[in-house]
């Protein structure tokens, strides 16, 4: 197809400079009838190659949540209606599994972002070392889930795990030792663990965007004999307000697709503690065998994605109406 | 003056708090990498790295099954950084500079698949994979895992080459350039830093990846080291200094690289977000 188009082109190419120096006004017609199907050639490929592997397995999916489907006999489904997101509905067992995910969304967003902007306000100096300081502080963000979750294993490890150890030395060890292994302690354990990993992205965008408030502002405040939190009420944070708007949904969307990290460290458990929606998805399908289930507990999750990320459009544009009155 | 120094000392602290707990899990990988075994689950604790045991990485890695599992990480992100590229500069081009019929629509689809989780599409690209016989295979790998990160390369992309003045390319065009020598001899040079940037997100995207690759992969020989690490968790065999030397393999190259290229991966990813 691409080789076609390009025949055809080069064809077209020797009169057409020939026109154009004689034929202004006729040239601009023929370059606008090309530029009509060109940007097409440049989508052809990467459109459908995301058709296929994002878009088609979505609508698949879809129409294997109105199916019960099961993993050991997937070519025999049967059409069920909304059976599983009557069932899903139902289900208490459910409603705990998005009472943690909200949990865990809600913490990772608002613990991420709280002590990103902490620490971009400690970087946005000039020290020696700031450009070392940055760049460590961006390890965890590099850091792959697989080997997070695995370091993390080993530290609270209940017997040898250097956590344990230190919690032991101030006197607050947890029971036996138990932190993964405990539904108490399980969830605030992969919370910790996931704003630990989260939080160098905030802090490197919040950063940048501290750089963008200008330095009269911040000193006339001070000036003024505004105190450290006024000055950044009112200099600094009506300038990084869009920003942290934006890392919030962001920081929502990636929590809520989470697996790997959760998976590696509790596989939900002990007891669900730790179950958010993709967990339970994935073992609905893999451990259950229950694909129909799993996929609409998957579409529900993608529901509430769209959900935060339209409102969240509707809000931006709401508040740039505002600003522009 | 004296309130400033306390609060500059205070500052100090807190920086450096912070830097620690940052750090520290890795060092903490690369301290149990270099203790002795029987050392590691004693009640003494080892805080320093011994250095007499760096044989640990090399034990590791002598196995043969380890070097294979890194190898094949390298292959999977590699492929998917060139394909994952060469698939989002043309669509990071057409959406920068044309308009066309149905772009709103090409930008939804790119917002859409930032919401999909991965464990989400597990299920039915097992079974398309199995109808184009790309399971069990490096390859079907890298077809997945660049439908996942393609759009947010083609995301900062887009935001790099909308920075480039259209003055640029109308007089390249009037000089009677044709798009593509546009795309490839003026705006891909001028956007060098972003392309690395995308590149970087590509190659640790594939290499941190784990869901399709402990799924659509079955030959313990093309696993890549993601799968073969975490199968060490909860597992007793191997020695805990082992588990941690290649997990230590494992992390340093996305740290290292990350550190060289947080610059541009940040500013591209939010200006890809905010634009997209």
């Amino acid at each position: 197809m691409t080789v076609l188009g390009k025949r055809g082109r080069s064809g077209s190419q020797a009169p057409q400079r020939v026109r154009s120096r004689t034929n202004e006004p006729r040239r601009r017609g023929r370059s606008a009838r090309r530029s009509r199907w060109i940007p097409y050639l440049f989508l052809a490929l990467p459109v459908a190659y995301l058709a296929v592997f994002q878009i088609v397995p979505l609508l698949q999916e879809l129409r294997l949540s109105f199916t019960r489907t099961s993993l050991l006999n997937p070519g025999n489904n049967t059409w069920v209606g909304l059976d599983n997101f009557l069932a899903i509905v139902a289900d208490p067992e459910f409603i705990r599994t998005l009472t943690t995910t909200l949990i865990y969304v809600v913490v990772c967003v608002v613990g991420a972002i709280g002590i990103g902007m902490g620490t971009a306000l400690l970087l946005n100096a000039d020290f020696r070392g700031r450009g070392v300081a940055r760049a460590l502080v961006t390890v965890p963000w590099a850091a792959p889930g697989v080997a997070v979750a695995l370091i993390a294993t080993w530290m609270t490890n209940a017997q040898y795990g250097i956590i344990n150890r230190a919690l032991e030395a101030v006197g607050l060890g947890v029971p036996n030792g138990q932190i993964l292994a405990s539904s108490t302690f399980a969830l605030p354990a992969v919370l910790i663990t996931t704003v630990w990993q989260l939080f160098p992205f905030p802090t490197i965008v919040l950063l940048a965007a501290l750089q963008s408030v200008p330095k009269e502002s911040t000193e006339a405040a001070m000036i003024d004999g505004a105190g450290r939190w006024w000055t950044f009420r009112a200099a600094t944070w009506p300038v990084i307000k869009p920003t942290v708007a934006l890392l919030a949904v962001l920081m929502a969307i990636w929590s809520i697709r989470r697996f790997e990290l959760i998976w590696l460290m509790t596989k939900g458990g002990p007891l669900g503690s730790t179950r958010t929606i993709v967990i339970d998805l994935y073992s609905r399908a893999f451990e259950s065998n229950d694909l129909g289930m799993a996929a609409a507990i998957g579409m529900v999750g993608v529901v509430i994605s769209l959900l935060l990320v339209t409102g969240s459009l509707l809000l931006n544009r709401r508040a740039e109406k505002e600003d522009t009155l | 003056m004296r309130a400033t120094t306390a609060g500059t000392a205070a500052r100090i602290v807190a920086l450096l708090t912070v830097l620690g707990i940052a750090v520290f899990p890795l060092y903490w990988i690369f301290v149990s990498a270099l203790t002795r075994p029987n050392k590691l689950f004693s009640d003494s604790l080892q805080v320093l790295p011994d250095l007499s045991q760096l044989g640990s990485f090399g034990t590791a890695l002598a196995s043969g099954e380890v070097s294979r599992w890194l190898l094949n990480s390298f292959l999977i992100s590699v492929g998917t950084m060139g394909l994952s590229i060469v698939l989002a500069v043309p669509l990071a081009y057409a959406l920068s500079r044309f308009s066309f019929r149905g772009k709103v629509l090409v930008g939804l689809v790119l917002l859409l698949t930032q919401m999909l989780p991965e464990a989400l599409l597990v299920v039915p690209l097992f079974a398309t994979f199995h109808d184009l016989s790309l399971l069990n295979s490096r390859f079907g790998l890298i077809l997945a895992d660049s439908a996942f990160v393609m759009p947010i390369c083609a995301l900062i992309l887009k935001g790099a080459m909308d920075a480039i003045p259209m003055e640029i390319e109308e007089a390249a065009r009037v000089d009677g350039c044709r798009p593509l020598t546009i795309l490839t001899r003026i705006n891909l040079p001028l956007i060098v830093p972003s392309l690395s940037a995308a590149a970087v997100i590509a190659f640790f995207h594939a290499w941190n990846e784990y869901v399709f690759a402990v799924t659509f992969v079955f030959d313990v020989d093309k696993r890549p080291a993601s799968v073969g690490l975490a199968g060490y968790i909860g597992e007793l065999g191997t020695p805990m200094s082992t588990v941690m030397a290649v997990a230590f393999m494992f992390t340093l190259p996305a740290v290292v690289f990350y550190l060289f290229a947080q610059k541009y991966v940040v500013s591209g990813m939010t200006a890809g977000a905010v634009k997209g």
